[in-house]
């Protein structure tokens, strides 16, 4: 059990860090606007021909792959 | 993505004579065959943007994600001023790198995320303008350009194009203070969350390890570890209650800090003091969760109001901040309005909105004074006259000496009025607040009573006791129980179209007693239309109509643009007319198709020497005898039409009125327009005749209103335009309706955004159901308590039960909130799909 001296400050470290990191976020305005980012997300990506769309649908590939 | 054909949004109205504009859905006339119908020429040019952008997708996204139809595009004249420096406020173009430039613009008239993706697809089409983002929350757009290639003007003018009101952003205080108080909620919200949740899981391997046993010193550490979050909890983000509470001690006004802020010290003294001792559950969980869930509420509140209030600030936005002076060498140079001096001459263009208050120093023009009176005809100005800033110079370009600039003019006095009749009104004291204070004294007073006697009976078991006791009277329940009926309320009400700001006022409306209307705006639609149209046999309706849009087509006066969208309605062609010359104050002549056509009033025509039939006059009379203004046309000095023309009362107008007199509210009227007019519209309404006032002065409606509130009922006033401003301020709720003027909006803690009235009868139904919700609340979280606190007392509840307890009252009390309905029917009525259709009958 005396893996809890270890376990407890580390895990209370990761939540802190990100704790700094969201509020990073606020105080950088990320979260300002609560609206706009939900409907967002609900339109496509342009639908782009051709070249364009290769290049777009890579991107978005690429992207997935990340993810 | 489903790509709806947009000739189906081309859906025929109920009138064959008129069909939905392809671009914004208002009635149109029926196109040429294989055309598209559109309401204005705005509206065309925006359409055809769009498709040529290849944007079409917009009005299929735009019906799906159920946003209003676009708003009739207007372009506005001038957008140069988007290339000075001076008059961009916070506007200014910033360099942001790789030769682009960065600008932040207000925007008005976004719906929905369609209209968003509509602009900053617009964007991407356009070369040298790099990208768009528009913020729905705050209504801007930020614009990265190549200032190369483009100018901020013709960015202002796309986006004007499309259908939107563009300005320059002006910050004020408030908003900046508003924006950092937004992102320290958050923070506070985000350290709360945390202190909460981890010191969540200690207290489960705390509670697990009493059952399954744990070694002293790991029970130590984790018992520290708790302790150390919830103290972090309570000193950093929950210091916010310590501080309400002590100013609410210095001032000696209750509130719910108070309350707040001892439940959570006892909490974190208790839990120290156990954790020292090492005796006793420490319920440092318990303390940090509180902080969070009350910290959200708050939040939660505090962007309900903040929404009220950009309402307003997005209308102020439009308000004219650059005005023309005319220099002694007889220039004009654009300067900002705020710059200008008493006794300077600025020229306000037809169809500009007057700067400053003043003197017409030079021409004659019609002046739109709606939103500083109230009063819906236009009014004729020449030499000498007095204008008021904010109303509007419909007619002819004028020159005017500067009488009074910014706070100093009428309407800077009416803001000022409104803000002192804000700050007057005596806080009210809250069921909970009262409650909360005398029960956390009571519950210590308990504690300490049961700690006591148990001392006497049992030293060992005292201190549990005592502490369960006071774990399961924590007032968390009670404090949850307002603001969260409340939050849940002001946001079912938000979905509807009814913002409030303060959420006092959900209590104040569930009191009945007395609604006062606004006639202008409020009651009628707040537009001229022409209502009826005699002519006579031999020339017919549509000929004697054509002629008299003819010479109506080049002017700005409102009964203008009510012929003229009569005859358009029609779909009448309309002749040029010659040589017109209006008279203010009388009417108009000119000459169409070679006969001389006059169009005004009765003394019009008496000053030209016309006489009127006997049937003429039984005409006019009847016309004038419902309130309506009889309007004369002669062709070569003969009478050949008489029309009237009346501003609609709302369709929903009636309805609303007999609900609320089914309830037992007294329906007034208190209107500054003509007192016939006012009559006339009461009397359709059933509105009683003592409780219906007409041609009342801004300051008398302040006297009605404190008249009717020292009666001791609940005062509701429903209004727009300044002239409403105060009364609302002075009213128990003002209630301010779309499409009235900005300041009004600023006074009144409830708004109507979607504009329609029946949303009246939505926010009184919705208030009654609140406040019997909020007292449900009481009754379950104080009988919840009385009857745990009565077991810990008598020793039958150990702190573990009592923490396991806890959380259930809060549930509860959560759960009813979320059952509870606010609104009797389901949201049929706000539907966006119905357009309001305004039906001009012509007889």
């Amino acid at each position: 059990m005396s893996v809890l001296y270890v376990a407890l400050p580390v895990a209370i470290l990761m939540g802190a860090s990100a704790l700094i990191a969201c509020i990073r976020c606020i105080r950088g305005g990320q979260f300002d606007d609560l609206e706009t980012p939900a409907v967002r997300m609900l339109i496509d990506d342009p639908v782009a021909t051709g070249s364009a769309a290769k290049s777009s649908q890579s991107n978005s590939e690429s992207r997935s792959d990340v993810g | 993505m489903p790509h709806e054909d947009t000739q189906t949004i081309a859906r025929p109205t109920r009138q064959p004579t008129s069909v939905a504009c392809a671009h914004c859905g208002l009635p149109s006339p029926l196109p040429e065959a294989a055309e598209l119908p559109f309401c204005c020429e705005g509206c065309r040019g925006a359409y055809h943007l769009i498709r040529d952008w290849d944007l079409g997708e917009y009005y299929a996204l735009r019906d799906q994600l159920g946003g209003a139809r676009g708003e009739a595009v207007r372009v506005p004249s001038r957008l140069e001023q988007f290339d000075d420096p001076m008059t961009l406020g916070d506007s200014v173009p910033l360099d942001c790198g790789g030769g682009m430039v960065r600008s932040r613009l207000a925007v008005q008239g976004l719906h929905c995320g369609a209209c968003a993706w509509l602009i900053e697809r617009a964007a991407a089409k356009q070369p040298g303008w790099h990208s768009a983002r528009v913020r729905l929350s705050d209504h801007t757009l930020e614009a990265v350009y190549d200032p190369q290639t483009m100018k901020l003007s013709e960015v202002a003018t796309l986006v004007s194009r499309l259908g939107y009101q563009v300005a320059p952003l002006v910050e004020s205080k408030r908003q900046l203070r508003e924006a950092a108080e937004n992102r320290q909620h958050l923070v506070r919200i985000a350290i709360a969350g945390f202190c909460a949740m981890n010191s969540m899981w200690l207290a489960v391997a705390l509670y697990a390890g009493t059952f399954s046993g744990i070694a002293p010193e790991h029970r130590w550490l984790l018992h520290w570890a708790g302790v150390i979050l919830g103290m972090i909890s309570v000193a950093f983000p929950g210091r916010v209650f310590f501080r309400g509470a002590w100013a609410a001690l210095r001032t000696r006004t209750p509130h719910m800090d108070l309350p707040v802020a001892l439940g959570l010290s006892v909490g974190a003294i208790a839990g120290l003091v156990a954790a020292i001792t090492e005796r006793g559950e420490a319920y440092f969980d318990s303390v940090a969760m509180l902080v969070f869930l009350l910290l959200v509420g708050r939040w939660i509140q505090f962007r309900q109001q903040r929404r009220a209030t950009e309402s307003v600030a997005l209308l102020m936005r439009l308000t004219p901040r650059v005005a023309s002076k005319v220099n002694d060498d007889s220039s004009v140079t654009r300067v900002p309005a705020d710059s200008l001096l008493v006794n300077d001459i600025v020229r306000v263009e037809a169809g500009d909105t007057f700067p400053t208050d003043g003197i017409i120093e030079s021409g004659d023009t019609q002046v739109d004074r709606s939103l500083v009176t109230g009063e819906s005809r236009p009014v004729s100005a020449t030499c000498g006259d007095h204008v008021e800033a904010g109303s509007c110079n419909l007619q002819y370009t004028v020159d005017v000496r500067v009488e009074a600039v910014g706070r100093e003019s009428r309407v800077g006095k009416i803001t000022s009025l409104i803000e002192e009749a804000a700050a007057q009104r005596a806080p009210i004291v809250q069921l909970a607040d009262s409650i909360g204070a005398w029960f956390v004294v009571s519950v210590l007073l308990m504690a300490f009573g049961t700690l006591v006697y148990w001392w006497h009976v049992d030293p060992f078991t005292a201190a549990g006791n005592a502490i369960a006791l006071l774990i399961v009277a924590c007032p968390c329940a009670l404090a949850l129980a307002t603001p969260l009926a409340i939050a849940v309320a002001i946001g079912r009400c938000a979905k509807r179209g009814i913002l409030i700001r303060g959420a006092d006022s959900l209590e104040r409306v569930n009191r009945v007693g007395t609604v006062w209307f606004d006639k202008t705006g409020t009651l009628t639609v707040g537009q001229l239309r022409i209502t009826r149209w005699d002519s006579n046999d031999d020339q017919g309706d549509d000929a004697t109509l054509a002629m008299a849009a003819a010479i109506e087509a080049g002017s700005k006066h409102l009964v203008a643009a009510a012929i003229l969208d009569a005859a358009k309605r029609r779909l009448l062609t309309i002749p040029t007319a010659t040589d017109v010359c209006q008279v203010p104050g009388l009417g108009v002549h000119g000459t169409v198709l070679d006969h001389t056509v006059h169009l005004g009033n009765q003394s019009f025509m008496d000053s030209l020497g016309i006489s009127l039939s006997s049937a003429n006059l039984v005409t006019v009379r009847e016309i004038s005898s419902i309130g309506s203004s009889p309007l004369i046309m002669a062709v070569d000095f003969t009478i050949v039409a008489i029309a009237a023309v009346d501003d609609e009362i709302r369709s929903d107008a009636s309805k609303v009125v007999r609900s609320l007199q089914q309830a037992g509210w007294q329906v007034g009227v208190l209107s500054g327009d003509h007192k016939e007019t006012v009559k006339r519209v009461a009397a359709q309404l059933g509105i009683a005749p003592d409780l219906t006032f007409g041609g009342v002065a801004p300051e008398d409606k302040l006297a009605q209103i404190r008249a009717s509130r020292c009666d001791g009922q609940t005062v509701l006033m429903v209004g727009d335009g300044v002239n409403d401003a105060a009364a609302l301020a002075a009213a128990d709720v003002g209630i301010a309706i779309r499409g009235g003027a900005a300041v009004s909006l600023d006074a009144a803690p409830v708004y109507l955004s979607s504009g329609k009235l029946t949303s009246l009868l939505d926010l009184v139904d919705a208030c009654s159901r609140t406040v019997t919700t909020i007292r449900w609340n009481f009754a379950i979280s104080l009988g919840y308590n009385v009857f745990a606190v009565a077991l810990a007392a008598c020793g039958w509840i150990s702190p573990l039960v009592a923490a396991v307890l806890m959380p259930a009252s809060s549930l509860s009390v959560l759960s009813l909130v979320l059952i509870s309905r606010t609104f009797a029917h389901s949201n049929t009525s706000s539907s966006n799909t119905s357009f309001a259709e305004p039906n001009v009958r012509i007889a």
